[in-house]
C-alpha cells in the first residue's frame, strides 16, 4: 500500500505520529505508533511515511535556527523508541537495514561539538549512527568499521595539526585493502573540499547540515 | 580561590560520568533554570539588552548552573564539583586587571565598564592559520598597528617544508610559532610587546615546550588555554595552567557559548555563557576570556545574522562586567572574509557592541579561516577606529541599539562573502590595503558615519 491508497483516517494518524514526534513527545509518540499498529497500517509504510517526514522537518527546524543540538538528540531517541515498536510489526525477512555510520574526532583531537551534530543529524535522518568520541586513533575507527559491517566512517577535526590523521585513516584502509569497503566523509573547522580530494576522502561536508546530505548521496539514501 | 592542585585532585576523585549522560544533563539542567530564572527574550527586537534586571537574574542562574553541574574533566570523565562558596571566592578573589609585556611595551589589559569612556584594550590579530612563508612578515604587520596591546599566534601545517604531524613536530612548530612571534614584534620595533601562545594542540607538551625566556614564551606572555563547550577542562591544559600559574605568564580563555549546542538557545546560551569564563578562571586561572554568545550557523558562516544572538550576547557581557571581575573581550568574527565590504560592516557592529557592553577587541578573523584567508590588519584597525569613537561619541545602550539596527538592515538577504587571501587585498610589504580594499574601506567608513556614528573620522 502507498500513502495516497490509505484511508483519511489512517493519514490524519501516521500526521499525528510525525507531529508528536516533531514536538518531541515521547509519550505522545509511543501511544500514536502504537496505535498505528493496532489500526493494521503497514509499519514500513509509517515509518517511511512519519518518521522520515518528521526527521526532514526536525532537520528544517535545526536550519533555521528553532531547534539545536539539545532537541536533535530527543527527536532522535523518540524516532528510535517509535521505529522499535513500528518494527516490532514487519517480518524480519522485510526488513530494511539501516546504513552504519561510525564517527568520531580524530586523534589528538577532542573538540567534539561539531562531531555531536553531524552525528546527531544523521542520526535523526535514519542512519545507524555508531559514535566513538574525541580522540580517536585511526585504528579504532577501523576495528569498530570491520565490527559493524558499517557503510561509512566519518571523521572530525577542528585542529589544522590534526587534519593528518583523517588521511593517516584513509591511508591505513588503503594498506589494509579496506579501501573499497567504507565510505570515508570528512570535516571540521579548517578542513576543506580542496583537502578532502587532496587525502582521497570520498566525501566533505562544509557543516552539519552539509554533511548529512553528502553521506545521503554518498549511501545512495533517499 | 581553590588552588589549581584541588581541582587537579578532584578530577581524578569526582564523580564517575560518561559523556552523553553529562551533556544531557546539561542541557536538562539549563532548561530548568531558564525557566526558573525567567531569561527570555523581550517582545521588542534588541541587539544590545537594557534590563538590568534580567542581568541579575542570569547571573544567579549561571551562578546555580556551575554549583549544580562543577566542570567535567573530559580526559579522566569525572566531575569536578564545586561549592557555591568556592565559586563566590573565586569571582570575589580574580584581579581586574592583568600586566603584559616588558619594558616600554608594557601594558595593562582591564576590565572595563559598560557604557565605559575608557579606550579598550586591543588584540589585533591571528588565531587563524597562515603559512610558513608569510609568518614574519604577518606578525610584523599586526604588531606595528599602534595600539596593539598583545599579539597572538596562528596555527599553520607545515614547518621547514614537512607536514607537521604528531607530538614532536608539533612541539618543534610550537616553539617556531612563539619564535616567529618574538621576531616579527622585535621587526616592527617593539620587542617587548607581550605575545601568546596559540596552542596549534592541546597535548601538554606542547603547551609546555614553548616556555623559554630567552626565545620562547617569557613571563611576561601569555598562553590560550580554553575551557572546551558544555564546561569541559582536559588535564593536559590543566597541567599547563599549574605550570604557567608558577612561570608567571596570563592566560585566556575562548569562553563564550555556542547557541545549537547542548546549552540549546539564545535563553540557555546566556547561561552557558556567564558560567564558562568563571569555570575557566576556576580550572584554568583563565582572568581573560573572548566572552559572549555566537550561533553555530554563524560559526559555520550560513546566516550573517541570527535573531537575538546579539541581544544575548550582550546579557552576558553585562553581567560578568556588573558581578564579577571577568575582564571581557570580543572577538570579532565576521562571516565574510577580507577584502569585502561586508565584512567591515560586519566589523562595524561588532566593534560598536563591544564598549558599550564593556569588551576589549580581539584578533578579527573570518568564521571559515583557511591559511592566509582569515584576516589582515585593515579589520583590526577598523573595529579599533569604530570602538574609538562610540567611545567618544558617549553611546549608550539605547543608542547603540539604534545604529545597530541601521546596520543590520543592510544585511537583510544577503549571504557571507568568501573574501580574499591576504595577499591579495593587503600590501604586507608597505602595510597598507590594496586599492580596491582600500576604497571598499573609505566607501564604508564615510556610510557609517552618514549612519550616525560622526566622530568616525573620514
Amino acid at each position: 500500500m502507498e500513502i495516497e491508497q490509505m484511508t483519511k483516517e489512517e493519514r490524519s494518524l501516521l500526521d499525528s505520529l510525525k507531529e508528536a514526534i516533531v514536538a518531541l513527545d515521547e509519550e505522545l509518540a509511543t501511544a500514536v505508533a502504537e496505535k498505528v499498529v493496532t489500526t493494521g497500517i503497514d509499519p514500513k509504510l509509517a515509518i517511511r511515511y512519519a518518521v522520515a517526514n518528521a526527521a526532514i522537518v526536525v532537520g528544517e527546524r535545526f536550519d533555521e535556527g528553532e531547534y539545536y543540538l539539545p532537541q536533535l538528540v530527543i527527536s532522535g531517541d523518540v524516532m528510535d523508541v517509535v521505529t522499535k515498536i513500528l518494527e516490532k510489526n514487519i517480518p524480519k525477512t522485510e526488513m530494511e537495514t539501516k546504513k552504519i555510520i561510525v564517527i568520531g574526532t580524530v586523534q589528538a583531537d577532542v573538540h567534539s561539538i561539531g562531531k555531536n551534530l553531524v552525528a546527531t543529524m544523521l542520526k535523526s535522518v535514519g542512519f545507524n549512527v555508531v559514535d566513538l568520541g574525541v580522540d580517536v586513533p585511526s585504528a579504532t575507527f577501523i576495528d569498530k568499521a570491520k565490527d559493524l559491517n558499517a557503510d561509512m566512517i566519518a571523521l572530525s577535526s577542528l585542529l589544522t595539526t590534526t587534519m593528518p590523521y583523517q588521511r593517516e585513516v584513509i591511508d591505513d584502509l588503503v594498506s589494509m585493502g579496506l579501501r573499497d569497503r567504507f565510505k570515508v566523509m570528512i570535516g571540521g573547522g579548517p578542513v576543506t573540499k580542496a583537502y578532502a580530494d587532496k587525502i582521497g576522502a570520498d566525501g566533505f561536508g562544509r557543516d552539519a547540515i552539509e554533511g548529512v546530505e553528502v553521506a545521503k548521496r554518498l549511501l545512495m539514501v533517499q | 580561590m581553590i588552588t589549581l592542585l584541588e581541582i587537579a585532585e578532584r578530577t581524578q576523585t569526582g564523580e564517575k560520568i560518561e559523556d552523553m549522560k553529562w551533556d544531557k544533563l546539561f542541557y536538562e539542567t539549563i532548561s530548568r533554570l531558564v525557566k526558573k530564572y525567567d531569561i527570555a527574550h523581550p517582545s521588542e527586537h534588541r541587539f544590545i539588552n537594557t534590563d538590568d534586571d534580567m542581568v541579575g537574574r542570569a547571573y544567579e542562574a549561571a551562578i546555580e548552573f556551575l554549583e549544580t553541574m562543577g566542570i567535567y574533566c573530559l580526559t579522566t570523565k569525572r566531575r569536578v564539583a564545586l561549592t557555591r562558596e568556592e565559586i563566590l571566592t573565586a569571582i570575589r578573589e580574580a584581579p581586574t586587571e592583568i600586566l603584559m609585556g616588558t619594558d616600554r611595551d608594557r601594558r595593562v589589559w582591564k576590565q572595563r565598564k559598560i557604557e565605559g569612556r575608557e579606550q579598550l584594550n586591543v588584540c589585533p590579530g591571528h588565531h587563524t592559520p597562515f603559512s610558513e612563508d608569510l609568518a614574519g612578515l604577518v606578525v610584523s604587520n599586526f604588531a606595528q598597528i599602534p595600539r596593539t596591546d598583545f599579539i597572538e599566534g596562528f596555527n599553520f601545517t607545515h614547518i621547514d617544508g614537512r607536514e607537521i604531524v604528531g607530538a614532536p613536530m608539533e612541539v618543534y612548530a610550537s616553539r617556531r610559532q612563539i619564535n616567529w612571534m618574538r621576531e616579527g614584534v622585535r621587526k616592527a620595533g617593539r620587542p617587548g610587546l607581550a605575545v601568546v601562545y596559540y596552542p596549534i594542540n592541546t597535548r601538554a607538551e606542547d603547551l609546555i615546550g614553548i616556555m623559554d625566556p630567552d626565545y620562547g614564551l617569557r613571563r611576561t606572555d601569555g598562553i590560550l588555554l580554553s575551557l572546551l563547550p558544555d564546561l569541559k577542562m582536559e588535564q593536559d591544559m590543566l597541567s599547563a595552567a599549574i605550570v604557567y600559574e608558577e612561570y608567571g605568564s596570563f592566560k585566556l580563555s575562548g569562553s563564550f557559548a555556542i547557541i545549537g549546542g547542548f546549552c540549546g538557545g539564545v535563553e540557555g546560551a546566556i547561561i552557558e555563557g556567564i558560567a564558562k569564563p568563571i569555570a575557566a578562571m576556576i580550572a584554568y586561572r583563565d582572568y581573560i576570556n573572548y566572552t559572549g554568545v555566537e550561533h553555530v550557523h554563524m560559526l559555520n558562516g550560513r546566516q550573517i545574522l541570527v535573531p537575538h544572538v546579539n541581544w544575548a550576547r550582550s546579557i552576558v557581557n553585562q553581567a560578568l562586567n556588573r558581578f564579577t571581575h571577568t575582564i571581557c573581550m570580543r572577538w570579532v568574527i565576521p562571516t565574510s572574509g577580507p577584502g569585502t565590504d561586508l565584512c567591515l560592516w560586519e566589523g562595524a557592529m561588532q566593534s560598536i557592541e563591544a564598549p558599550i557592553n564593556g569588551m576589549n577587541l580581539y584578533a578579527p578573523r573570518h568564521c571559515r579561516t583557511t591559511i592566509n584567508h582569515g584576516q589582515t590588519p585593515l579589520e583590526a584597525e577598523w573595529m579599533i577606529e569604530v570602538s574609538d569613537a562610540v567611545i567618544e561619541q558617549g553611546f549608550d545602550r539605547q543608542a547603540g541599539n539604534e545604529l545597530l539596527g541601521r546596520i543590520a538592515a543592510l544585511f537583510e538577504n544577503k549571504k557571507p562573502a568568501e573574501g580574499y587571501d591576504i595577499g591579495e587585498c593587503y600590501d604586507l610589504v608597505h602595510h597598507q590595503p590594496k586599492d580596491t580594499y582600500r576604497e571598499i574601506y573609505s566607501r564604508v567608513k564615510a556610510e557609517l558615519r552618514e549612519m550616525g556614528l560622526v566622530k568616525l573620522v573620514v
